[in-house]
Order: structure tokens, then sequence, then C-alpha cells
């Protein structure tokens, strides 16, 4: 009695689970006609799937393109949270084309993972954005995205002038794997070592983007050498943690440290003039030139962009106005 | 019959002391692998680092040993610490601040307990359920933001007295105080009978749900602190911090002894399971081993910590077994 | 030269008279070491096909060790064992099956989900043509034996519902399924009541006229003296004497046991009887036990005698406070009480030694020292700290006086035999001072020397005008021990002897009436 339950209960997980990947979205029914056969809408309904929520990057890039999409009218924006789970983020891609979204702008977990439900997508007549990082390569996708190779370069080519002779360095790196934190780290190596071959690095280790988890190297590192002149960490979290840990030592007050996002946190560190410089990845201009971006192929405006938003240099010399944008959306208080 | 007494002896010490012979080992090694280990400043580092995740081991021994487990614990620190700083910067209250922590450890573990004694589910579902709840209600709170300029909060964590590091001297302190629950309280004999054999422990006239009660309480006490302490540290209010802590707190008290099948642990076994998983996280950086074998690395060492532990013990009973 | 020429001279001896076509089972000089201990020594003795051969001795005699190495559970470090006069290597206990050698083990190992036709083909599972468990086979059998044994449970009843009574007995019947020519049953009717002892022995002669050889080991003297054909006596490892049963009696036989002489039957000593202590009326729990009124008082013993299934184990359950129950009256010392959980039982000065000591007595992991002060924590913790060496020197003077028998206090109460654990918890309960204890099955699974050591314990108490509630399988323990004697049937009670009246006829009588002593029908 017992068994069969059990096997009517796979049976039916299984059926489920197939009939929800089968076919393409379903037909129009009778009587309606197809939303995008009668042209011009008043209001669009437009998904973004989020890669996940507790990534602080993607919360913020989350909550800016809900603020941006309430500017306009004609938007109606509902957010999905792909748990950083790839079979959840597919699975929401095929519920938004399901439910016949006018555009799904997709924050992948994992490009490759997601490309044939991007496709999928496309192939239904729904417009689709890529976005942090984009899905390159889609016939009829858009992307909006920022270069994170361009965002650690910009850094390291100031490092090539600013940290001195035969120096001392430790790296910390995100999550293995990850495609921001391996471009970023390639464009260090391009950029810097590989030109700047005197310098050493006496501590690189995995930090997954942590602060805890930097600080408890950087401590170590702290331990076992004398002579650390710069920081390199691939995000600001790692860079402020290493920092937290040297912050009263006289030993380290004059030792250089580059990071990437720009998130409030690190400009304060510039202007206290304890960090040396970090890159802007800006959640607000990426949810700007989305909903820009939205707006224009909902409209018929364009039919297929590419952006590609800029990673300015923050340092000392022009913090402040990035101490300005924090505030002004509430971020420093 | 001499022969007999002393090879007792020795099989007894080995049984009971085994794991600080791992931990003694563990440190010789890594004196004579790296001289900048033994320095006052890296111990003490070492100490500061696993302070948080060893309070919460304290927590964990406790509920262990009386047969459950605590899956929240990371979660619940960051709601907890996350409401704490929050609490701080609206009051400018330090004493509010902590107190609201430890409130909210407590009234996770409450819900906790109440989900394992009043609904007879078992622990791994309940707190599993917590730990996506807790983390959730952080993130709601913060809107997935971190919360920064945390002034004087970060004494807690970052603090020295007497040249000891603020975190050190919490996890002391509760260390002293999770032994003398285990060894001097009705309450400590109790939670052992329980996780040694609930029905019969029942039988013997011990409240059971009381104790269970009870216990996930005091670990709520622990996680509370934990979550203060955590925050001050990273000085910041991160929702998304100490991911995987409970994990790392179940296996500082497994490596210590304390059995998963409930009735054995030790409060000092716990530190020095705590002890192992820190030295061998430092020596490792110090030494430059490569990350992905750190991790290697990592489990295999548990891995043999416990089978070297389960194989002494077993010695010792099934040989008195065998009497018969 | 010397000690090599007596080794060749007994091994010839033992190759000569090896030559038996009648021995079916022969161990030939098996020695067994533990560290630090030699628990077989030099042991010879042999089984006839198609006979009972019983084993006895007191427990650590090296009984269980040495049918643990016949059922392949251990090798033997030294010496052979010949089935059919053949040397053979046994390995593992899969292989011991597979020679024909078949084992029910005392404390029995059983999985509470498992169901009874589970249970009955572990390991054995028929399988159909496509290698497929066959579970209609299963179904099949199973209901077959049930039938055959006359019992009346489901096939899907969770081995957790039934009694202890009840999976000794599946235990008893899967041994026997496996067609084995070597049984070895280890204390069989320790948990059963005597209905089943009389099926059982009925399937052991049929067995036995079946040419099968049946090692069985017990403790009780009239089983023994029924059901033997040989009887082996063991002792420190070594075996004393072996004998056909006829050349025996019961003194000799406990004499070689204990090596010194005891008396196979205990005198009950006469005592002066007290006041009332407790009073119960019309207890009752809907389905499990109804109107059920009796009393006791101080130094008085009463039995409650009863087949498997009669309710008194959840009577006593609901009198402790283990169980809920819906209505009826507990009357203690004049004071009417309501009895909510054990805390409150103990409160009240009524402690219960229950039936299933591996499941509800100890607690396993634990020394021997914290089990006996488990219910009296209060009195070493106090004033903020333990009082170690007063906990030390109660849990010893308790175990002392009780003879129990350990290595250390703080030794696992695992360690210990299962004699030893039933007075470790006996002492448990003493040290909280009780005036009414309530006893479920106090002897069972323990050998004859440890059983008058609990006899004499409860006369002491008695003595010490403390109320003695024994509930128990054992007629012959009931009537020496009780001065009144309650038996059950079907959850109700259905009479009351006086000592005067005492007869296993009549108890017996009760325990299967259709009529109660009142006269009231029992359905």
């Amino acid at each position: 009695m017992k068994k069969w339950l059990v096997i009517a209960l796979i049976v039916s997980l299984m059926a489920s689970l197939l009939t929800g990947c089968s076919q393409p979205a379903p037909a129009a029914q009778d009587g309606a006609k197809a939303p995008e056969a009668s042209g011009e809408k008043d209001v669009y309904r437009v998904a973004y799937i989020a890669r996940a929520q507790a990534d602080s990057f993607a919360a913020w890039l989350a909550n800016a393109v809900i603020e941006e999409a309430a500017k306009y009218d004609n938007i109606k924006l509902d957010v999905f949270d792909g748990q950083a789970n790839d079979d959840t983020e597919n699975g929401l891609i095929e519920n938004a084309i399901t439910n016949k979204y006018d555009v799904i702008i997709v924050q992948p977990n994992n490009g490759e993972a997601q490309r044939p439900y991007v496709e999928k997508a496309v192939a239904a007549g729904i417009k689709v954005i890529t976005t942090n990082a984009r899905i390159s390569g889609i016939e009829g996708a858009s992307s909006v995205d920022a270069d994170p190779y361009a965002q650690a370069a910009v850094n390291a080519v100031v490092a090539i002038s600013q940290i001195p002779q035969n120096a001392n360095v430790v790296v910390l790196k995100g999550p293995p794997g990850n495609f921001h934190a391996d471009a970023r780290r390639d464009s260090w190596q391009k950029e810097f070592f590989d030109k700047r071959t005197d310098v050493k690095i006496v501590g690189e280790e995995i930090a997954n983007w942590n602060k805890d988890e930097a600080m408890n190297y950087m401590e170590t590192w702290v331990q076992a050498n004398d002579k650390i002149d710069a920081i390199i960490a691939m995000n600001d979290n790692m860079a402020a943690g290493a920092l937290e840990v040297i912050k009263d030592n006289p030993k380290f007050k004059d030792i250089l440290s580059y990071g990437v996002d720009g998130t409030a946190e690190a400009v304060l560190l510039i202007e206290q003039g304890l960090m040396t410089s970090t890159s802007l990845q800006s959640a607000y201009d990426l949810a700007t030139a989305l909903m820009d971006t939205t707006n224009k192929l909902v409209t018929g405006a364009e039919k297929q962009i590419d952006i590609d938003i800029d990673c300015p240099l923050i340092n000392k010399d022009n913090v402040q106005q990035y101490i300005e944008m924090h505030k002004k959306a509430g971020a420093i208080k | 019959m001499n022969t007999i007494n002393k090879n007792k002896l020795w099989s007894d010490m080995k049984s009971k002391y085994s794991i600080y012979f791992v931990l003694a080992a563990l440190f010789v090694i890594s004196w004579l692998a790296n001289e900048n280990f033994v320095s006052v400043e890296n111990l003490s580092n070492i100490s500061t680092q696993i302070a948080v995740g060893t309070i919460l081991a304290f927590g964990q021994t406790i509920l262990i040993i009386s047969g459950m487990l605590d899956l929240s614990s990371g979660s619940v620190l960051a709601l907890a610490g996350v409401l704490s700083i929050s609490v701080y910067k609206m009051t400018g209250s330090l004493i509010i601040a902590f107190a609201v922590a430890i409130i909210t450890g407590v009234i996770c573990n409450i819900l906790n307990g109440l989900m394992v004694t009043k609904f007879k589910t078992p622990p791994f579902i309940a707190t599993l359920a917590m730990m996506t709840m807790a983390r959730g209600a952080a993130l709601m709170y913060t809107n997935g933001q971190n919360i920064y300029q945390i002034g004087d909060y970060v004494k807690f964590g970052q603090g020295k007295i007497m040249g000891v590091p603020t975190p050190v001297i919490f996890m002391a302190v509760i260390l002293i105080l999770t032994w003398y629950i285990l060894k001097h309280t009705v309450f400590g004999r109790s939670i052992y009978a329980i996780g040694g054999n609930e029905e019969a422990a029942n039988a013997s006239g011990i409240s059971v749900n009381k104790i269970k009660m009870k216990a996930f309480i005091f670990n709520g006490i622990l996680v509370g602190i934990a979550g203060v302490l955590f925050m001050s540290r990273v000085n910041g209010a991160m929702p998304n911090g100490a991911i995987g802590y409970e994990f790392k707190a179940l296996t500082a008290a497994v490596i210590g002894g304390t059995s998963f099948t409930g009735g054995l642990g030790t409060a000092s076994g716990t530190l020095a399971g705590a002890f192992i998983v820190g030295f061998l996280d430092n020596i490792m950086v110090l030494v430059g081993v490569n990350s992905y074998l750190q991790q290697i690395v990592r489990g295999a060492i548990i891995a043999l910590a416990v089978i070297y532990d389960i194989w002494a013990k077993t010695k010792r009973t099934k040989r008195k077994h065998d009497l018969k | 030269m010397a000690k090599q020429l007596n080794a060749i001279q007994k091994h010839v001896k033992g190759d000569l008279k090896a030559m038996n076509p009648d021995i079916k089972l022969r161990v030939s000089d098996v020695e067994k070491f533990f560290p630090g201990v030699k628990a077989l020594d030099k042991i010879n003795f042999s089984v006839k096909k198609g006979t009972v051969h019983v084993i006895c001795g007191e427990n650590g005699a090296g009984k269980s060790t040495l049918m643990k190495v016949i059922n392949g559970i251990y090798k033997q470090d030294s010496g052979r064992i010949l089935i059919d006069e053949k040397v053979v290597e046994i390995n593992n206990p899969i292989q011991a099956r597979s020679l024909g050698i078949s084992m029910i083990f005392q404390e029995l190992n059983y999985m509470p989900e498992m169901t009874i036709e589970e249970s009955l083909f572990v390991g054995n599972w028929p399988r159909d043509k496509y290698g497929k468990v066959d579970w209609k086979e299963i179904r099949k059998r199973t209901l077959e034996l049930l039938e055959k044994e006359k019992l009346s449970y489901s096939p899907e009843t969770k081995l957790k519902d039934l009694t202890v009574s009840d999976i000794q007995m599946l235990e008893i019947l899967k041994a026997i399924s496996y067609n084995s020519d070597i049984i070895i049953m280890d204390e069989p009717t320790s948990a059963i009541t005597q209905k089943e002892v009389e099926v059982l022995f009925n399937k052991i002669n049929e067995l036995r006229d079946r040419g099968t050889s049946i090692i069985y080991i017990s403790h009780k003297m009239d089983e023994i003296f029924r059901i033997a054909d040989e009887i082996t006596v063991f002792r420190d490892g070594c075996v004393v004497d072996s004998r056909p049963k006829e050349d025996y009696d019961m003194d000799t036989v406990i004499t070689q046991m204990v090596g010194r002489k005891l008396e196979s039957v205990f005198q009950k000593e006469d005592m002066e009887l007290g006041d009332q202590v407790l009073q119960v009326k019309g207890l009752t729990n809907p389905g499990k036990f109804e109107n059920v009124s009796f009393d006791i008082r101080e130094g008085e013993i009463i039995g409650f005698a009863g087949l498997m299934g009669a309710g008194r184990t959840e009577v006593m359950r609901a009198l402790f406070g283990l169980d809920a129950y819906q209505s009826g009256e507990i009357i203690i010392k004049n004071e009417k009480t309501d009895i909510k959980n054990v805390k409150s039982s103990i409160d009240k000065k009524m402690v219960m030694l229950s039936e299933d000591r591996r499941r509800y007595g100890i607690i396993p992991v634990r020394s021997v020292k914290e089990n006996v002060s488990l219910s009296s924590l209060k009195r070493f913790i106090y004033g903020g700290r333990l009082h170690g060496e007063e906990e030390d020197r109660t849990v010893n003077d308790y175990c002392k006086s009780m003879n129990v028998k350990t290595p250390d206090m703080e030794t696992s109460i695992e360690a210990l035999s299962g004699g030893n654990q039933q007075k470790v918890i006996l002492a448990k309960w003493m040290v909280t001072n009780p005036d009414i204890l309530i006893m479920d099955e106090p002897t069972r699974g323990i050998d004859v020397g440890a059983k008058h050591e609990i006899y004499k314990l409860m006369t002491i108490l008695a003595k010490q005008k403390k109320a003695l509630i024994m509930v128990s399988s054992e007629l012959p323990e009931l009537i020496m021990m009780c001065d009144r004697i309650y038996v059950m049937a079907k959850g109700k009670i259905t009479g009351m002897l006086k000592r005067e009246e005492f007869t296993q006829e009549k108890i017996m009588a009760f325990a299967t009436a259709t009529k109660s002593q009142s006269g009231v029908d029992i359905i």
C-alpha cells in the first residue's frame, strides 16, 4: 500500500516535470488577440530575474532597477529571485515566457546555463536583455553591462606608477569559477603583474567577496610578513576587510589598496585617505541603462541594443561626487 | 595483574584524551612548518578568528549532547547582529543594542524549541526552516544592503581588555559557563541522559521537553552574542554575513568528541576541535598551500580526527563488552 | 619435551574420539582471548544429532562467547570446530548460516520500523525470476507461518508495536525458517509467557525428532530439566562437566555453576504487614485495560500474573505516570493523587523498574555512576555545584550492597551484563528512597546467582516496610515471592489469590478465564 503511494508520487512528480519542460508558450486563446499584434500598449509587463537576493550587489541592482522602473508610466516591473541557483533561475525564465511578459531582463547566475532559456524567450517573440554579466552572442537579445576586465584595469593601470619598486603585495580573490572574479584577476595579471615583474605576491587567497574572510587572511599575512606595500582586492568588501585589520597599525599606515565596485564603505575609506582607489560599478547607472533600453525596445524605437556603462576610477581627487551619489540614494546618511 | 591495569590506563587515556593528542601534534607540526606560527600575535589572532565559531559550537555541543542540533546559527546570528546594530544607531546605547541581539537569538531559538517539543518536528527540519526564515528576515530588514558607520559598536569585537581581544574573553567566559553547566547542574546531567536514551531519561523522571527548551534558549543567548561579535569585527551589519557558520560550529563540536548519537561531548573537547580547525587554516595560509588543496586537507583532517576518536572509543567499550 | 608429548597425546586422543557419526557439532580445544582476559579456556564438548543440548552457567562464564564463536561473530584464537566430524572455518554469521548454523540472540536487536514480514525475510529475500524481491511470496509465506503458529498479527504490523515476547517469538520462527541443522537459542524463554513456552517446547521436540541439533542456553532449572537431553555446565571460561540429563540433578548443576552450594528454591520469610500504602480504584484506559482495582500494604509483595497481552505492563505504566489513563483513582497513603508524569510519581515515592531495560532503563553510553544517580540529581547537585565525593560515596554504597559487578563506577553501563545492569537500575530507584516499587519482569534474562540476589533484595525491602508490586511471567517466581497474586486477562483483573491458595493451575485458570473470579464475563 505504502509502496504504491510512493510510486504514484514519483510518477506524478515526473509527469509534472515533463509537462513543465515541454512545449513553448501555448497559443493565444480563442477570441483574444496576441498583444504584440495589436501594436502600442498602455503598460508593458517587464520581468526582472535577479541572480540572487543575498548577494549585496545583486540586491543593490535590483533595488535600483525597481526605483528606476517607477519613473516610467508604461512599465510594470516584477522582480524574481534566482537564489544563486541555475535550476531556479532557468525555471523562472520559463515561467516568464509562459506568463507572456513583454520584456525579460536576466541577470545570469551562470551565463552558459541560462543561455538556452534566454534563446527560448527570444524565439517566443519576447524582448530580452541580459545584464551583469551579459550573455554574448544571442541573436536578437540586447545587453547592458559593465566590463569586469575594464573595472579592474582602471585600477591596475594607475597602480603601475603608484606601487613602489620591489614591493610586496597581497591579493584577495572572488569565488572560484565566477566570471567577474576571474576577469578582474585576469586584468590585474595582464595590466599590472606582467608589466611589473619586480613586484612579489606574498599572499594570495580566495576570500569569496567576503569581508570577514579577507580579514582572517590579512591577519595571518601580517604575521608572516614585515613588509606589505599594497592590497590588491577584486572587490571593495575584501579590500575593506584587509584594511580593517591594519587600520591602527602604524607599520602599515602608507599601504596602498585597490578594489572594485565603489560601495559606500569604499568611498568613505577613500575620503579618509585609507584606501587608494576603486572603480565604480554603478548599479544606478546599470538600472538607468536597463530601463532606458527596455523603454526603447517596447516602443519599437530600437530592435536590439548593447550598452557598456562606464567604470570610472574613484580616488581621493574625485571621491566627493560619489559620496554625494551615495548620499542621494540613501546609502550614506 | 599489573600489566592489565597499566594497559587499561593507557587505552583509557588514549580514548578519553585522543583529541588533545591530535591538537598537540598539530601544534608541533605547525611550529616546525613555519616559525611565525608560535608568535603571541599569531596565536592571539587564531583565537580571535575562531571565537565566533567556537561560541556557536558551545551552543551546538549542548544541543547535540541532548540529541538535537541547530542548522540556523549562522542565519540567526546575522539577524541578531543586524537588528542590534540598527538599534544601536537609533538609540546610541550599547547596552540596549547588546540586549536586542540576545533577545533576537533567544526568540528564534524558542521557536526552534517549540517546533521540536510541541510539534514533534525533527530538530534538523525545524532549524533548517529557521535558517531560511532568519536569513530572509535579515535581508528583508536591510533590503539586502550592509549598514556601515557603526561607531563605538566596534568595541565589542575589536576591543582589548588587558591586552586580550574581547572576542577571546567572551569565548573564554562562555567556555567556562558551558563547562559549568555540563558538570555542575541538574540541567547538564539531564541533557546527557536525554541524548543517551530519551525514553529511559523520561522514565527516570526527567522533564524532557522542559530541558530541550532550556537547551535551545541557552543556544539562543550564545547565538546572539556571536552576532554582536561577528558584526562588530567586520565593522558593519551584514545580512549576508556568517553564511555556513553553523557548519563550522558543528565541525568543531564533532571533532571535539561530541557524538551525533547523543549523550557524549564536553566543552573542552569542543574548544580543542575549534583550535584544530583554526591551527590548520592558519598554518596552511602561512605556508602558502593552494586554496583548493586547503579545502581538501580541511575535509580530510575532519574525517581523520573523527574516525580516530570513534575508533578509540569503540576499542574501549568493545573490550569491556566482551567480558560478559 | 614432556609438554610437547602431552600435547601430542591429547591431540591423538581427541582424534580417536573424533570418529563418532552421531556427533553433529564438536568443539575441540577452543580458546579465545580478549585484552586482559581469557574468555574461553580449552573448551571441549560435543552435540549429538537430533538432541537438545543445554548449556548453563553464570553470566561471564563464557557461554555467550562460545556461541558467538560457533555462529561466526568471533574467531577462536586456537582450537577447532567440526561439523559432521569435519573441520570447518567459520568466519562470519553468513558462512555459519550456510553451514547450517543459526542463532537466536538473548539481547534482541530489532528495527522498530520494520514490519513482521520484512523482519522474517531480511537478508534472505525470496526473489522472482527477474531477480527482484518477491513480495507476493513473502506475504504468502508470512501468512502461512503466522497461521501455523496461531499468531493474530497482520504481516504489516511494525515491530515497534509488538511486545518483547512477540518479537522473540518471531526470532525463533526466523531461525526455524532457515532450515538449519544446528540452532542455538540463547535464553529463548526469557521474555515469553508460560503458554508460549509450551508452544516453543513443542516446536523444539518437533525439530529434535526431525534430527536437528539444538543448543539451548538457559538459567531456568525446571525448563532445563524438562527439555534437555544433555547438559553442559560452564564456569569461568571452562567446561566444568558434561553429562546426559539423567545423570544430573538440579542441585548438582547449580553447585557446579556457582562453585558453591546454593539453594535452588528461595525461602520466603514471614513478614508483618503494615498499613495500606496504595489503593487503585477502577483504573481505566479504553482499549488497554478496564476497571483495574487493587491495593497493597507496607511490607507486602503482590504479584501480577497473566498471559502476554493481558495488560499488566499497561496498567503499571499508567500508574507510574508514563502513560495517561482516562479514569480511576490512585490513592497513596490515604491521599488521592493524580499521577500526570513520572516525576510526580517519584515525588510520591512510587517508582518502577521497566520491563524493557534497554529501552526504558539504562542510558547506555553513560557511566554506572551517572545511571545510579539519575533520578536523584538534586541530592548531589545543590548549592550551585556538584558534590562529587558525596555522589561517589552514595553510588558505591548502593552498588556494593546490591553486589553490582563492575570494573569501576566510571565504566559505561552498556559494558555490564544484563543482571548487573538490572541491579544498577534497582540501585537508581533505591537512592530515591521509595515506598512503593513496581517491578516489571525484574529477573528477565538474568542468571540464577543474580536472580537470587534480587529475591534477597526484595525481601530486605519488604522488611523495610516497602510495598512491592511484581509483574512476572514466571509462575514459580511469583508463587515463591508473593503474598498475594492478582491475575489479569484481556485488560481486566480476573482474580486474586492469597498465598495459601497459590497453585500454578489456579493462576493459569484465571489467566485464560472467560469468566472472572467474581463471575463477570471477560470478552
